[in-house]
């Protein structure tokens, strides 16, 4: 377990060094996405809106944002859930390049094929950090605000040594969370024993 | 008779309270957890977390990002009286919600299902939802719950009809395993407060589970023995598992595990698991007849069970 303080545009070698359970910090820019953008890109076939020269960070993220003497504003900015956006995993890291995918609660077999084939990794935040990281990111620009919305809008934003992430993926396509999977299987039959709970048992089938 | 002047200041109040500070039975899980939580990631998440909420304390910031669905649990004393009638209650709540949604104090998270419609302000069909327990007494009491997504949406509510041969085992099989899957890669934010929901019709056991979560006072007890032992029994018995704060492995899996019951139908037991995030928003305040306030530090929702 490593740590490693990462520049955007994010270079291929250094992706494809880090491994699950390594540490790290990205600086440069990123850009964020929820359901609704990646439909209206990958189910509807609009045209991306910004130049993704140099962008290959992504950001599963919905933040909320003020307007503040003409500038944009982030007042809570928390990575979100990406398994929700599964469908899309492949699709995103090969059509946008992304190099890595920021988030929480990594994501699925396929998503995990496709960061080996094309050498990207998914990082989780440790912890609730929507505050903390407030200081290590500036908005920069947002696109597609009125038809997304605010929060599902794509979001161009500014890092500076954002993080710490925990590398969750890797370009092996290896799952830290596959590692923990074991411990709580383990650990279930010491929860069923204190229970009582016999090792066969089963629910009566009423449906 | 409440004013709405009274009465709107007095919802918004709660609604901003509820996301922006951390109710002291929480704070204090959050504290009793670090004491124990002694190594690892899990250790370094549940210290990020209570970090990131005091920093939204200190700054009227959001506590979480997710300010997920705006959920009203009301009191109403019998012979309270609102300006205009009290069948005006709703569409009041409905605009301080919509007032906080503008002022930043709740996300706009809320939208239409099929068709993606966004009203922006987090009012739309049944959302904010209303539950009533009708009081001796003419104060209204507001309760407000911001339910985050994490926990709703990720495997944190299940359900399931158990028959009767399943007995005890089969309800405390289903709790474990609905909280493993749930809980894995920190989908829904552990040390979750879990509610579960015995007996009754689906929504009667669904219902008690979120009131259980998102209601009850972390530590308290249900007041019959048979009940409190078996909350002792999964607490004890989650905590064992190691999943710890985010999925990342610990002894602190869980803040609490609180059980509620509905007699049952014969033909087999109704049993709903519901999560609420470590990060559990709620707030209420006493709003009485003279139009004076009262903050109350926990809900005591289930008085009188």
């Amino acid at each position: 377990m490593a740590t490693y303080h990462l520049q955007v545009p994010l270079k291929d070698e250094e992706i494809r060094k880090l491994r699950i359970g390594d540490i790290v910090f990205f600086t440069g820019e990123a850009f964020t996405t929820r359901s609704k953008f990646q439909r209206y890109i990958f189910d509807q076939g609009h045209e991306f809106p910004f130049s993704l020269k140099g962008r290959n960070l992504l950001i599963h993220c919905g933040p909320v944002v003020i307007k503040e003497g003409g500038k944009w504003k982030a007042v809570s900015f928390g990575p979100t859930t990406s398994i929700r956006f599964e469908k899309w995993g492949p699709k995103s890291i090969k059509n946008w390049n992304l190099k890595c995918i920021i988030g929480k609660a990594t994501m699925g077999e396929s998503t995990q094929q496709a960061m080996k084939e094309y050498g990207c990794i998914h990082v989780s935040m440790i912890g609730v950090t929507s505050n903390l990281g407030l200081s290590q990111i500036e908005i920069k620009d947002v696109f597609l605000k009125d038809e997304m919305g605010s929060i599902e809008a794509p979001w161009l934003v500014q890092c500076t040594d954002y993080g710490p992430f925990l590398v969750d993926i890797d370009t092996n396509g290896d799952n830290y969370y596959d590692t923990m999977d074991e411990i709580f299987k383990q650990n279930k039959k010491k929860a069923f024993e204190y229970l009582n709970i016999p090792e066969d048992f089963d629910y009566t089938k009423l449906y | 008779m409440i004013t709405l002047k009274t009465f709107d200041k007095a919802v918004y109040d709660t609604i901003v309270r509820a996301t922006t500070t951390i109710a002291p039975d929480i704070d204090k899980a959050f504290r009793d957890a670090l004491d124990k939580e002694h190594e690892g990631l899990g250790k370094v998440a549940l210290e990020t977390t209570y970090e990131n909420v005091q920093f939204g304390v200190d700054n009227k910031l959001l506590v979480c990002s997710d300010t997920g669905w705006p959920l009203f649990f009301i009191k109403l004393g019998e012979d309270a009286k609102l300006e205009g009638g009290l069948s005006g209650l709703e569409d009041r709540c409905r605009k301080m919600v919509a007032k906080a949604t503008e002022d930043a104090y709740l996300r706009a998270t809320v939208k239409h299902p099929i068709t993606g419609y966004d009203t922006g302000n987090n009012v739309g069909a049944n959302v904010p939802a209303f539950t009533y327990h009708i009081v001796p007494g003419s104060s209204i009491e507001v309760i407000y719950v911001s339910k985050g997504g994490g926990s709703e949406c990720f495997g944190g509510t299940r359900y399931q009809v158990l028959g009767f041969a399943d007995g005890v085992e089969g309800i405390e099989k289903f709790v474990i395993e609905s909280y493993i899957s749930g809980c894995r890669a920190g989908k829904i934010c552990s040390p979750s407060l879990i509610g579960v929901g015995v007996g009754g019709t689906a929504d009667i056991s669904a219902k008690l589970a979120k009131e259980a979560s998102s209601l009850r006072t972390i530590g308290s007890r249900h007041p019959e023995p048979e009940i409190a032992a078996l909350e002792e029994r999964l607490e004890k018995a989650i905590n064992m598992l190691g999943i710890g704060c985010f999925g990342l492995g610990g002894s602190q899996s869980v803040f609490c595990v609180n059980v509620e019951y509905a007699f049952s139908h014969i033909g087999g037991i109704a049993v709903s698991v519901g999560a609420s995030c470590c990060i559990t928003r709620r707030a209420t305040t006493v709003i009485n007849d003279d139009n004076t306030t009262e903050i109350k530090l926990v809900p005591d929702w289930f008085e009188g069970r």
